[in-house]
């Protein structure tokens, strides 16, 4: 790289928020450089002021309550934080321009997607004095779609935000930010919110944008996955500091900061020696029988809420769980996990076919205190399956209590719970909001335990919670496994989770199960074409990783992905 | 997007309050609310010991006194006299008794049937959410003060009529609020936990749905109560709520009104008084909902 | 768009037969005999008998529930015992009156309340801001009959120029055929000395009318403002360059009116409630004022037919809201529409 000046430059930047008559310090000498055509990631937790970072480059950051203590951001060597506001405005999108999070909230909802863009264009025309017809502004805009893969821009221009599909909107939010020709890009956490086999579409999209255009890109994600995918030089920051900084590959071949080292360690590994097999040692027998279960939703709509269509959900789905197993159910959304756990738990009923428990049809067990003490749940958030406003105690006796205990009993037993997942006796008396995300889930898991269940169905249990946490939930469930002896259902989209968690896998695709085998048959030789393009899909951290997933060609991933570039499902 | 800026300054504003201690934090930091707080207990107090604070208590009942009526405020009479001579001041404080009794008779019964139905509503929903929902998009069709008049002219006109009638129509917006925030609760995974925990219908309305409806039924409760004073003082304004010689405030204002312009204190000074209280649970309320971060 | 409005007109058609319901019932049920009520205390048994018999009172009820839906579909809600005129005529002929002041009301707060709303939430807690919050408090917490002596007050000391009562002045020669609308009749007739004497009329009672939404309006649009700019899309199109106004004025403007509009609408059944006490204070002639007046003689085809007439004016007003947050937010008709 020759000494030019960096198209982002970034000194000493010190942020502070007053709220309440308090102030508090956000950002600490936060500095950064990002030269021309570079891509670099700002990796970061939330809280760690990453988006106060972004916000502060974009112009956007809410002054009050936030002010700048000190320091100074240049682009391209001009200081933005003396431009005047007119100047500031100009840059905005055409100079550094951004790709928010959200999808679907980053358009505004009563809007047409053709006037949403017309609009960016025509006030940057304006302020740029060119005077370009409608004809040639929307010309441009298709052209702009073009270059995401959207071909029917016409038809894209007339729809509303609500009307296009998840990765179709991230495409069009690109394009969006494409349009008055940015030279540095700033994406926060690109594809996150979409599905890990779109999110790849978008990653590869993103990574040719940058390439073709000659763009630089500033990368702000907490994915080390993604990074190792985007980025050619990384920062991560933690709590308002930049504590470790350095090229890719000397960040993720050799971290220092002892931040980084844990948050290395904390993503599951796909492939190589740090993978965990898991093994079955329990007796071995059928516990759940699932014998060609197919469920069938009506949509009801129109004048008198008619029924206008079916949805099916599940299709045809046979497999057995024997006790001890710990059973990876796998799929994206609308891949008919979520539908198939709800009827695993007698919340749904089946369409057809049938489920059994040791040998009992769960039609004569629904709604028995036996199948509650056979079957219980442990929710994907903490956050929404605690009732924020009852106490710990209150709520681990909610079960206990419809299940015969008495007062004495269930006090004893709440201890004894909160006890069993390395909660502190006093917690009983707290709200949810008192406690941190994986206390909650732990609170979770004593719940759906407390009436000794000989099964755990495992909703997404650590998805909500934070990386560095994640993995003491799945210490704790697995030692819990061991002294209850129980067996876990566990369902998830996080492939490289389930590689280390669960001894079996069933694989879902639109309602069918395509895939079944032990866990680590089926990474080490995935049948289905589809498992084939979900696990390839992983963002991994290491090139010895990468090298061992399975590999695709276009035409293959063609033949089981939607792709999210053509209108209408 | 601004979980970053949030949790950072909150976390090291506040670091050792608790939620509740920060709510009340916030609530003595706002000006509005604290007079707000102020004027409601300052009326609780009026109306409890009226007749220790009335500087002439036998003015609240047909006491006449016409070497006096018609006398503008002054030192002796604060508010003035009225056109029998009595005391407008006492009078405005026992007239916060009949208000206040209006208050918690209406609130009473119309917020727990308000409540109750709105829970229903949303928890069962299917055709008990049409029948509850549909009966209340009726209800709310009507313009509430013809209602009202209407029930109280047919069940002659007093105070107890009047409340019957504004208890009617109120528990309609109790039953929206509750169900809108019902329904919002109902996609919450705590619900369908509560269910597969073997819970009955009864213990997930009232111990799991109710408590997430307690804040925002008590800031609605507060910006309720000086709605049920300024509808009860209008049902006596028109002569329809409670009759003379009871000191109601609505019923001092229709009165006086007959002897404007010139002596314009009598119909003013209880306008007057009945605003301070509405002004009062408002700012109440007001404070209640900001503390509590509620949307009513 | 006509299969949302099909739907929502369904909906309210519905209130409107579940209010006929209601009322008939309602009647019913309340002690004492209609044909009682009806002739007088001093009516003879055989009279009140006779009496019932004429008032169909002696069928079954849902005969008398059946005969009297069937009256409303051709606009017969009986006579009125006060007037001894059908009531819908005594309506038809008060109708304006209150159309006129609930109309000029609703312009005043639309006009007044949402600028002042937005205005608060671009200058938040400056004292644009707390000037308006305290317009908006004296708003809600002023009981318009309290505020209608004030007013009338002030207009006998200070605006002098202002009358206290009526919709014209006696003097003047006019009647309103064309709509019954004074404000339009006198344009389309070419009278602005008819014209100003009706609008100076409204002034008194329309701000007594409108204070309290004006209040609520003004928070309403001025949280939704506030709420609004926190969106990811508001931030998005600031960091794409759209300018500040066109922000503010364009993108964030039009969904912050969805909901005063709606609050609006809910409580339109109290404006007309309110319009009871503010037709009283100011003698306006309207059916408010018809209402107050049959109420008090237990009058009750009449107070029927008021409460009816207020019910399809909810209605309507809230069909036309529809149709504007349909306008101003295509959610709206695309949740409930036929893209299904």
């Amino acid at each position: 790289m020759m000494t030019t000046t960096p198209i982002l430059d970034i000194d000493k930047l010190n942020i502070s928020f007053s709220t309440y008559g308090h102030k508090s310090h956000t950002l600490f000498d936060v500095s950064m450089t990002i030269n021309e055509g570079e891509r670099v990631a700002l990796i970061g937790q939330s809280g760690s002021g990453k988006t106060v970072t972004m916000r502060t480059i974009i112009g956007t950051l809410p002054m009050p309550p936030a002010t700048i203590e000190s320091g100074s951001i240049k682009y391209k060597g001009k200081e933005l934080l003396s431009l005047s506001k007119r100047e500031r405005d100009g840059l905005k999108g055409a100079g550094i321009s951004i790709i928010l999070q959200d999808p679907l909230l980053s358009f505004n909802p009563v809007l047409t997607i053709g006037k949403q863009m017309d609009d960016i264009v025509r006030f940057a025309d304006i302020r740029y004095g060119q005077n370009r017809s409608a004809d040639a502004r929307k010309k441009h805009i298709i052209e702009t779609l073009a270059k995401v893969q959207l071909a029917d821009g016409t038809q894209i221009m007339g729809s509303y935000p609500m009307m296009l599909s998840g990765g179709m909107r991230q495409r069009v939010l690109i394009a969006m930010a494409l349009l008055n020709k940015p030279r540095l890009l700033i994406a926060d956490e690109p594809g996150t919110a979409l599905d890990v086999t779109t999110q790849q579409e978008i990653l590869d999209l993103l990574n040719a944008l940058v390439r073709d255009e000659g763009l630089s890109l500033l990368l702000i994600t907490h994915n080390l996955g993604v990074v190792r995918e985007m980025a050619d030089r990384v920062y991560v920051m933690e709590r308002g500091h930049i504590v470790e900084t350095g090229t890719l590959e000397e960040v993720f071949s050799a971290p220092k900061h002892p931040y980084t080292i844990k948050l290395m360690e904390a993503v599951p590994p796909l492939y190589g020696s740090r993978v965990r097999d898991i093994e079955n040692n329990a007796d071995k027998n059928t516990e759940i029988k699932i014998s060609n279960i197919s469920k069938t939703f009506v949509r009801r709509g129109g004048l008198l809420n008619r029924p206008i269509g079916e949805v099916q959900a599940v299709k045809n789905v046979s497999l057995e769980i024997n006790r001890g197993d710990i059973f990876g159910i796998a799929g994206e959304s609308g891949s008919g996990k979520t539908t198939l756990a709800k009827m695993l738990l007698g919340l749904y009923g089946p369409t057809s076919g049938d489920i059994q428990f040791n040998g009992k049809s769960l039609n004569e067990l629904r709604g028995t205190v036996e199948f509650r003490k056979l079957v219980q749940i442990v929710y994907q958030n903490p956050g929404s399956s605690l009732n924020p406003k009852r106490t710990i105690a209150d709520q681990l006796a909610v079960p206990l209590h419809f299940t015969g205990y008495d007062k004495a009993q269930i006090k004893g037993r709440v201890a004894q719970l909160l006890d069993m997942v390395d909660l502190p006796a006093h917690y009983a008396s707290m709200y949810p909001h008192e406690l941190s995300g994986g206390q909650k889930q732990r609170v979770a898991i004593a719940r759906a335990l407390s009436v000794e269940p000989e099964i755990l169905v495992l909703d997404e249990p650590t998805s909500a919670l934070d990386v560095l946490v994640q993995n003491t939930v799945i210490e704790l469930l697995h030692r819990l496994r061991e002294e209850l002896n129980l067996t876990y259902v566990f369902i998830s989209h996080d492939l490289s989770l389930m590689r280390n968690f669960c001894n079996k896998i069933a694989v879902m695709f639109r309602g069918e199960m395509c895939e079944l085998g032990a866990t680590k048959d089926v990474f080490a030789n995935p049948q289905h074409n589809y498992t084939q393009a979900l696990i390839s899909s992983i963002p991994v951290i290491s090139a010895e990783e990468e090298n061992l997933k399975p590999k695709l060609t276009k035409q293959e991933r063609a033949a089981v992905l939607a792709t999210s570039t053509a209108l209408g499902k | 997007m601004s979980v970053d800026s949030t949790t950072t300054t909150q976390g090291t504003a506040h670091r050792n309050m608790t939620s509740g201690q920060m709510a009340w934090y916030r609530f003595t930091r706002n000006p509005a609310a604290m007079i707000g707080a102020f004027i409601v207990l300052s009326v609780i107090v009026a109306a409890i010991f009226a007749p220790f604070l009335a500087p002439s208590p036998q003015s609240a009942g047909s006491f006449v006194d016409f070497r006096n009526r018609h006398t503008a405020p002054n030192a002796e009479f604060w508010f003035g006299t009225d056109n029998v001579g009595r005391d407008i001041f006492s009078r405005v404080l026992f007239g916060y008794r009949v208000s206040l009794g209006m208050v918690i008779g209406v609130l009473g019964f119309a917020v727990p049937f308000g409540v109750v139905l709105g829970l229903a509503a949303g928890y069962f929903g299917g055709w008990i959410e049409f029948a509850i929902m549909r009966f209340t998009d009726v209800m709310l069709a009507i313009p509430p003060l013809a209602m009202a008049l209407a029930i109280t002219a047919v069940l002659s006109p007093n105070l107890i009529n009047a409340m019957i009638a504004i208890t009617m129509l109120w528990w309609t917006w109790h039953t929206r609020l509750i169900y809108r925030i019902v329904r919002a609760q109902m996609s919450e995974d705590y619900v369908e936990a509560a269910k597969v925990a073997g819970a009955s219908h009864t213990h997930i309305m009232f111990r799991e749905l109710l408590p997430n409806c307690v804040s925002a039924i008590s800031v609605k409760i507060s910006l309720d109560a000086g709605f049920v004073i300024l509808f009860g003082a209008a049902l006596s304004f028109l002569g329809l709520g409670v009759q003379p010689p009871t000191p109601d405030l609505g019923t001092m204002v229709s009165t006086g009104s007959e002897y404007l312009p010139e002596y314009w204190w009598e119909a003013l000074m209880p306008g007057l008084a009945i605003l301070y209280a509405i002004l009062g649970f408002n700012l109440l309320g007001d404070g209640l909902r900001d503390m509590m971060d509620v949307e009513v | 768009m006509f299969y949302y409005l099909l739907k929502r007109a369904a909906s309210l058609f519905l209130v409107l037969v579940g209010l006929a319901i209601l009322i008939f019932v309602i009647a019913r049920i309340v002690p004492g005999d209609p044909a009682r009520i009806a002739l007088g205390p001093l009516a003879s048994a055989e009279q009140v008998a006779q009496m019932r018999e004429q008032m169909g009172l002696d069928l079954p009820f849902h005969t008398q529930l059946w005969n009297y839906l069937v009256g409303l579909t051709h606009g017969d809600f009986g006579k009125s015992l006060l007037t001894s005129r059908p009531v819908s005529a005594d309506i038809m002929q008060a109708l304006p009156a209150t159309l006129e002041l609930v109309l000029f009301t609703i312009v005043i707060q639309i006009v007044l309340s949402i600028p002042l709303g937005v205005l608060a939430a671009i200058y938040r807690d400056t004292w644009v801001d707390n000037v308006s919050r305290i317009i908006s408090l004296i708003g809600v917490v002023t009981p318009g009959f309290v505020l209608a002596i004030i007013l009338q007050l002030m207009a006998s000391y200070v605006f002098t120029f202002f009358p206290v009562t009526g919709r014209l002045d006696g003097g003047l020669d006019f009647s309103a055929d064309v709509t019954g609308l004074l404000l339009i009749d006198s344009i389309l007739a070419g009278r602005p000395d008819v014209f100003g004497d009706a609008f100076m009329h409204l002034i008194l009672p329309a701000t007594a009318l409108a204070a309290a939404g004006i209040g609520q309006v003004m928070r309403i649009t001025r949280s939704s403002m506030i709420e609004l700019s926190g969106r990811d899309f508001v931030e998005a199109s600031r960091a794409y360059g759209v300018p500040e106004r066109v922000v503010t004025f364009k993108y964030m403007l039009r969904l912050a009116c969805v909901a005063p509009l709606t609050i609006l609408g809910l409580e339109f059944a109290s404006l007309i409630g309110n319009a009871f006490i503010v037709e009283f204070v100011f003698s306006w002639p309207g059916i408010a004022s018809y209402g107050v007046r049959t109420i008090l003689q237990k009058d009750l085809n009449a107070v029927i037919g008021v409460v009816l007439v207020s019910g399809l004016f909810f209605v309507i007003a809230n069909l036309v809201i529809d149709i504007l947050l349909g306008i101003l937010d295509p959610r709206h008709r695309l949740r409930e529409g036929a893209s299904k």
